[in-house]
């Protein structure tokens, strides 16, 4: 029916702007972020920007060298934000996983409260935990140590994991695990032998989640480390220091910060969006 | 069996939720400084008194809840429209989405440090090429005047977060049966009543987990604000976060911010519930 085509024609053409609009708006900063660390100093800050410069590396040099005003080399940070994430989403899912088994697949007293306890802790402001964390954690002088970051990232992102996964569990059929008690399977071997191999995407798409929100957490970051475990959202503060900022120095630094995360976001996107909508399409 | 499978993860929840919570609320009834400790003393409700009757905490908690409303409601909007665009399968819709997987990773930190030097009067590119263009006659002061403070601040959200809420809902556009919209066509709906009457409610699941996770989020913004205008100028955008972080990390006053994380958290958690609820009526994630 060419009419309802030429109606719809339109409305198209709309959808194909609002795609590139948007594709165009999502990646001008990123733009600017790029082309910014690799201007010569003198071509940063012009106007109008120049578009047509001879690139250069110096500014990752004096970056990742350690010759920057900024008090501190930048490599070590980016160090502190990696180990952080990593041992805090792998602390998420080793307690995650078994608490979304329980709450998906055993009846006990008490499982539709926990479950939506766990959940409404999705709410809790970090800020409310921060206060009191900092106080207690100066008086054990575990300020500045993995722990006292490790630890309330875990609590933060357990919520939003435990959702996921639980209804990951809740998809696969209660017949396949019935097939293995009866063949006189124990519950963790269920777990283990049936539901783990089963869970994997949603696994993938949990850990992903919890790494990108732990290695851009800044504000127990900041209230809580000092040098020794500083992480690299509040170190690259230090690029707008009182001389101005170094428009170079903080997009390099910003590049190698984002550059990590974009990367997995871009080989994980089919978890990740299964993910965003906590399992509930696949 | 049940409980000891949850337990590990409730014992961290617990200590990083309700321990707070009581070590807050106890403090609340403390004239408490850090910078003092030995003048600690019991005060019963001053502090609470104090922060209610404080104008500055009141037009900080409007200031939260006006950023919340403004800069959801735009991403619920903007990212419907997008969703709907990006829903038919296409190779530029391939590129789309993925391209706008981007915003959300990116370190809020450091998009709002970026964001400051897109909007730099002297050197930034948005002044520089809306004068180009002609929208603007000389440069804007971006972060020194209250309105054009706040668009800078609801504009970075809104750039981080609506490609997110619109991944969401064209996931949900995607999975939801095809076979109503066609018959509404079929009886004649254009496509605006097709979409309005038929492919909405079907979308409600999706929009309610949107809009659900979003909230929450957009309530503990912190990071974005503080580097953007840390709350400036004046206390213009300073979100209650921002307030707390003051009050609690930086002047010490651990009796008012234990006042004001108290009453925050009450007036969080009475929101959070009803979202619940609609969550609860419009999804099947609470069973």
């Amino acid at each position: 029916m060419p009419d309802i085509d030429s109606k719809r024609m339109p409305l198209k053409v709309a959808g194909r702007l609002v795609v590139w609009g948007s594709i165009v708006a999502a990646l001008v900063p990123l733009i600017f972020m790029l082309i910014t660390s690799i201007k010569p100093t003198g071509d940063a800050q012009t106007i109008p920007p120049k578009w047509v410069f001879v690139p250069t590396l110096e500014h990752y040099e004096a970056v990742f060298g350690g010759q920057t005003s900024s008090s501190q080399a930048f490599l070590p940070l980016l160090w502190h934000s990696a180990i952080v994430a990593m041992c805090s989403t792998a602390l998420t899912i080793l307690v995650g996983l078994p608490a979304a088994y329980a709450l998906a697949r055993v009846r006990f007293k008490g499982r539709h409260f926990l479950a939506t306890w766990i959940l409404s802790t999705i709410m809790f402001p970090p800020i409310v935990a921060a206060i009191p964390v900092f106080i207690i954690a100066g008086q054990l002088q575990l300020i500045d140590t993995y722990p006292i970051l490790i630890i309330p990232y875990t609590a933060f992102n357990l919520p939003l994991v435990v959702w996921l996964l639980r209804s990951f569990i809740a998809q696969i059929p209660a017949e396949i695990e019935d097939a293995a008690r009866v063949d006189g399977c124990s519950r963790i071997g269920v777990l283990r032998k049936i539901i783990l191999p089963l869970v994997v995407p949603g696994l993938a798409a949990g850990a992903t989640l919890s790494l990108i929100l732990c290695w851009n957490e800044f504000l127990f970051a900041l209230t809580l480390t000092r040098s020794d475990v500083k992480t690299a959202p509040v170190g690259i503060n230090e690029f707008t220091g009182m001389f101005g900022t170094q428009w170079g120095n903080l997009t390099a630094a910003s590049t190698a910060i984002v550059a990590p995360i974009l990367v997995m976001t871009l080989v994980l996107r089919r978890r990740l969006i299964s993910g965003l909508t906590l399992g509930a399409v696949k | 069996m049940g409980w000891s499978l949850v337990c590990p993860a409730v014992v961290i929840l617990l200590l990083m939720t309700i321990a707070p919570t009581i070590y807050l609320l106890q403090s609340s009834f403390f004239s408490f400084t850090l910078l003092n400790p030995e003048l600690k003393r019991f005060v019963g409700l001053q502090n609470f008194v104090q922060v209610i009757l404080d104008p500055t905490i009141r037009h900080g908690i409007l200031v939260t809840l006006l950023f919340v409303v403004l800069a959801v409601g735009i991403e619920l909007i903007a990212g419907l429209i997008l969703a709907v665009a990006l829903a038919p399968r296409s190779l530029g819709n391939t590129i789309g989405s993925t391209v706008l997987l981007l915003p959300f990773a990116v370190t809020p930190v450091v998009s709002a440090l970026i964001w400051r030097q897109l909007l730099n009067p002297n050197y930034g590119w948005v002044d520089y090429y809306l004068q180009r263009l002609g929208i603007i006659g000389r440069p804007i002061e971006w972060l020194s005047s209250a309105p054009t403070a706040w668009v800078a601040i609801v504009g970075l959200d809104v750039w981080q977060w609506t490609p997110f809420v619109a991944l969401i809902l064209m996931a949900g556009l995607q999975g939801i049966p095809k076979e109503p919209q066609e018959a509404a066509a079929v009886d004649g709906a254009n496509a605006w009543q097709t979409f309005w009457h038929v492919t909405l409610p079907q979308l409600r699941p999706f929009i309610a987990l949107a809009v659900l996770l979003r909230l929450v989020e957009a309530f503990k913004t912190f990071g974005t604000v503080q580097i953007l205008t840390g709350g400036g100028p004046g206390r213009a955008t300073e979100l209650i976060n921002l307030t707390l972080y003051r009050i609690g990390l930086q002047d010490f006053q651990i009796g008012a911010a234990a006042a004001l994380g108290i009453l925050f958290l009450i007036l969080l958690s009475i929101i959070v519930s009803q979202l619940l609820q609609v969550l609860g009526k419009n999804t099947e994630l609470l069973e």
